[in-house]
């Protein structure tokens, strides 16, 4: 199909698409989980086997995200590497966060989206557009699952580098949908739902402005139905899917998706444009 | 017993029972089907609590080439709906097992059970009645006993047959988690019952107390990790028993050792192929059910994808392993969303334990032939073929290429699935359910 030039860059783009498949499923599979450990089915009792099992893989995922965190071995995972740098680098530059926790968010945010970019080698500059793809792949893969991957940030944060006490304990009481570590993400993720939120409890002012924005970015956009309505759920992704891309893609240089910024400037660059995207939905 | 060149095989379709209709009420959905010991009574049991018991008519079966027919014997409502108001939750009166006793006279005996609750229904014939009594007047009212002058016995007279089924024991308040089986033990007098993590003892005929002989609870139950899934008694030695756990583990049990048997004494566990790991592989390990052969020498375990079959002695791996829809397994992301991969099919052995069958999605099921080495899917559907007429055998494909009797993995429909199956204790007959519907297969002989 491509010509012999191209081979190589074939091959290590296959490589990070494998390795980004990984990574899609792996974070489908964290969102399903949370959503699953979150819902209520009814008024009879959910089974306790299943709360098990859905426990279990969720915490062997968080395992291996954490396991992640710290120095890996292993080339598919160079990616990772490279993409915590940044992030530490222009937090040292002292880049705007509203919530100093954004940083651990850009970390999976970036590592979400550099691996599925099918134009440039991850180390490319241009990351908000590799999001919008992602973005994409991840509502065409799971049309359910969009509206999780954009809080996940949130998760993300919440469940690998919450320095918490809470969450020190690997043998982890997500069982227990009343447990903080993962309260705030089920603050958010149920007011996104429409169900009351759970009692605010040892909320830090990070989780509570994070929580705030996220709330306010989807009680924004108008959504009557419950979650079971996956076709609402759906819609609601499109529509703030698609302002994100816009505003994102808006606000690249010049209109236009090719940027040869440097990594670090785009890092800025991101963050700002989140903040701007956040106002204007927030001020609306 | 599998197809031959023209894809039919030698089961054909001999009974529907149930409402043939789009619309399926909840309380319909048929949740458990149970031969009893001689494969005369067939029970089947619902969302809504109740229990059907078909009977075998006893002219066909003296035919040679005899279909069998089986008519609705009894209805009756086992279990209804409750609420626990302590935890402000319903407790569904969906029924979740039905086990019969062997038979010891004329009355039959089955345990049910929902989450909480287990019952001993007695179900009785009458088919005459003492008639001739001269104690009342015709509307009823006693007479006046200076009014009788003679003493008349009465006689037993033909009537129509009715069937009464009558609880007889309730055992109840011993499952703190939802109860996922029971099982009648050799020496006819105990059962167990197992839940999420606890298998309790029991004597059928004393319902307030219950002996606790496994406990899997952690002091913490945040350290939870492993929860019972199912559980079985060993057909012959009253001491031995099974369970099957969320990880993919047997642990066989002798109540002789101790009156907890915490401690297994075998545990049956193949090693994970490390090939095949994904984030599901715990899940799809979960046993969903666990069944003795009839010899008592094997035990068989359903997980979600696969059939193994253990020599028990043997504990490192199993003796067979079949696959029963190895086409999902890239699929299983999506059978996480919708939460089929939490589905728990049951199996069961042929009499002379040289085949096995099981469920799968699409109504289909499959039949592995042991000696033969040889496996067949079949379709439980009643547009597909009439009484009689021989099934034809079935493929699913991956490719893109269809053949003829051939279905591809993407138009498969998970909706339809067939959970629990019963294969009568002496003859080639399965019964089995799909959402709504009985199905009753026979073979024909050769």
């Amino acid at each position: 199909m491509l010509g012999k030039g191209l081979k190589r860059k074939l091959e290590q783009e296959e490589e990070h698409e494998v390795m980004s498949c990984y990574w899609l499923q792996r974070q489908t599979v964290l969102n399903l989980s949370l959503l699953k450990l979150h819902s209520r089915p009814g008024h009879s009792d959910p089974g306790l086997a299943r709360r098990v099992l859905i426990t279990n893989t969720l915490r062997h995922i968080q395992d291996e995200l954490r396991g992640e965190g710290g120095p890996v071995p292993g080339s598919p995972l160079a990616v990772v590497d490279g993409c915590r740098e940044r992030p530490a680098e222009s937090h040292s530059e002292g880049s705007l966060t509203p919530v100093s926790r954004l940083e651990e968010d850009r970390h999976l945010l970036l590592c979400l989206s550099p691996p599925t970019s099918r134009q440039q080698p991850p180390s490319s500059s241009v990351i908000k557009d590799s999001f919008t793809s992602a973005l994409a792949e991840i509502e065409d893969l799971c049309p359910t699952v969009g509206i999780t991957t954009l809080f996940t940030t949130e998760t993300g944060r919440s469940i690998t580098s919450d320095p918490n006490p809470r969450q020190t304990d690997p043998g982890l009481s997500e069982m227990n949908s009343s447990t903080d570590s993962v309260s705030s993400l089920s603050d958010s993720a149920l007011s996104v739902f429409g169900h009351t939120p759970s009692l605010l409890t040892d909320f830090s002012l990070d989780d509570f402005l994070f929580t705030e924005i996220d709330s306010l970015l989807f009680d924004n956009i108008p959504y009557g139905s419950s979650l079971s309505a996956s076709s609402g759920a759906s819609k609601v992704v499109s529509m703030v899917t698609d302002d994100l891309v816009k505003t994102l893609t808006g606000y690249s240089n010049g209109g236009t998706s090719q940027s040869g910024l440097s990594s670090n400037q785009t890092f800025k660059l991101d963050l700002s444009e989140l903040d701007h995207i956040m106002e204007v939905l927030v001020g609306s | 017993m599998d197809g031959d060149g023209e894809g039919q095989s030698r089961w054909c379709l001999s009974q529907v029972k149930g409402a043939i209709d789009d619309d399926v009420a909840e309380a319909d959905i048929i949740s458990a089907v149970e031969f009893n010991h001689s494969g005369e009574l067939l029970a089947t049991g619902d969302r809504g609590g109740r229990i059907v018991i078909f009977q075998q008519e006893q002219e066909s079966k003296s035919l040679p080439q005899g279909r069998a027919e089986y008519n609705v014997y009894s209805t009756f409502q086992s279990h209804e709906p409750e609420f626990d108001y302590l935890k402000s939750l319903e407790i569904e009166e969906k029924i979740n097992k039905i086990r019969w006793l062997p038979q010891k006279n004329a009355a039959h005996f089955l345990l049910s059970t929902n989450d909480k609750t287990i019952k001993l229904w007695k179900i009785s014939e009458r088919d005459k009645r003492p008639e001739g009594y001269n104690l009342k007047e015709e509307d009823g009212r006693y007479r006046h006993p200076s009014s009788l002058t003679t003493l008349r016995v009465p006689v037993f007279q033909p009537m129509d047959l009715m069937v009464e089924a009558s609880p007889r024991r309730v055992y109840a308040n011993a499952h703190t988690y939802h109860i996922n089986s029971i099982s009648v033990n050799s020496d006819n007098e105990t059962y167990l019952s197992a839940d999420d993590l606890r298998i309790n003892l029991w004597h059928l005929d004393f319902t307030d107390r219950s002996f606790n002989i496994v406990d899997i609870k952690p002091v913490n139950m945040e350290e939870l990790t492993e929860v019972i899934t199912a559980s079985e008694f060993h057909p012959l030695q009253c001491n031995t028993f099974v369970y099957g756990s969320s990880k993919g583990s047997v642990r066989l049990c002798d109540m002789r050792a101790s009156a907890l048997c915490d401690q297994h004494s075998k545990l049956f566990e193949e090693p994970e192929d490390p090939s095949t790991r994904s984030f599901f592989s715990e899940i799809i390990s979960s046993i969903s059910d666990v069944k003795f052969s009839h010899s008592g020498r094997y035990m068989m375990t359903r997980d979600y994808l696969t059939l193994k079959i253990w020599d028990l002695h043997m504990e490192s791996r199993p003796v067979e392993t079949y696959q029963v829809h190895g086409y999902l397994r890239s699929k299983l992301c999506s059978l996480y969303e919708n939460d089929c991969i939490f589905d728990k099919f049951e199996c069961c052995w042929r009499s002379d334990d040289s085949e096995v069958m099981t469920g799968s999605y699409n109504n289909f099921f499959r039949m592995f032939n042991r000696d033969a080495q040889r496996d067949v899917t079949l379709e439980a559907s009643w547009e597909n073929g009439s009484p009689g007429c021989p099934l034809k055998t079935w493929r699913v494909s991956t490719g893109s290429r269809r053949k003829r009797n051939e279905i591809g993995v993407d138009c498969l429909d998970f909706s339809r699935k067939i959970l629990y199956t019963s294969w009568h204790p002496q003859d080639n007959i399965v019964a089995l359910a799909t959402v709504n519907n009985l199905y009753i297969f026979q073979e024909k002989p050769n």
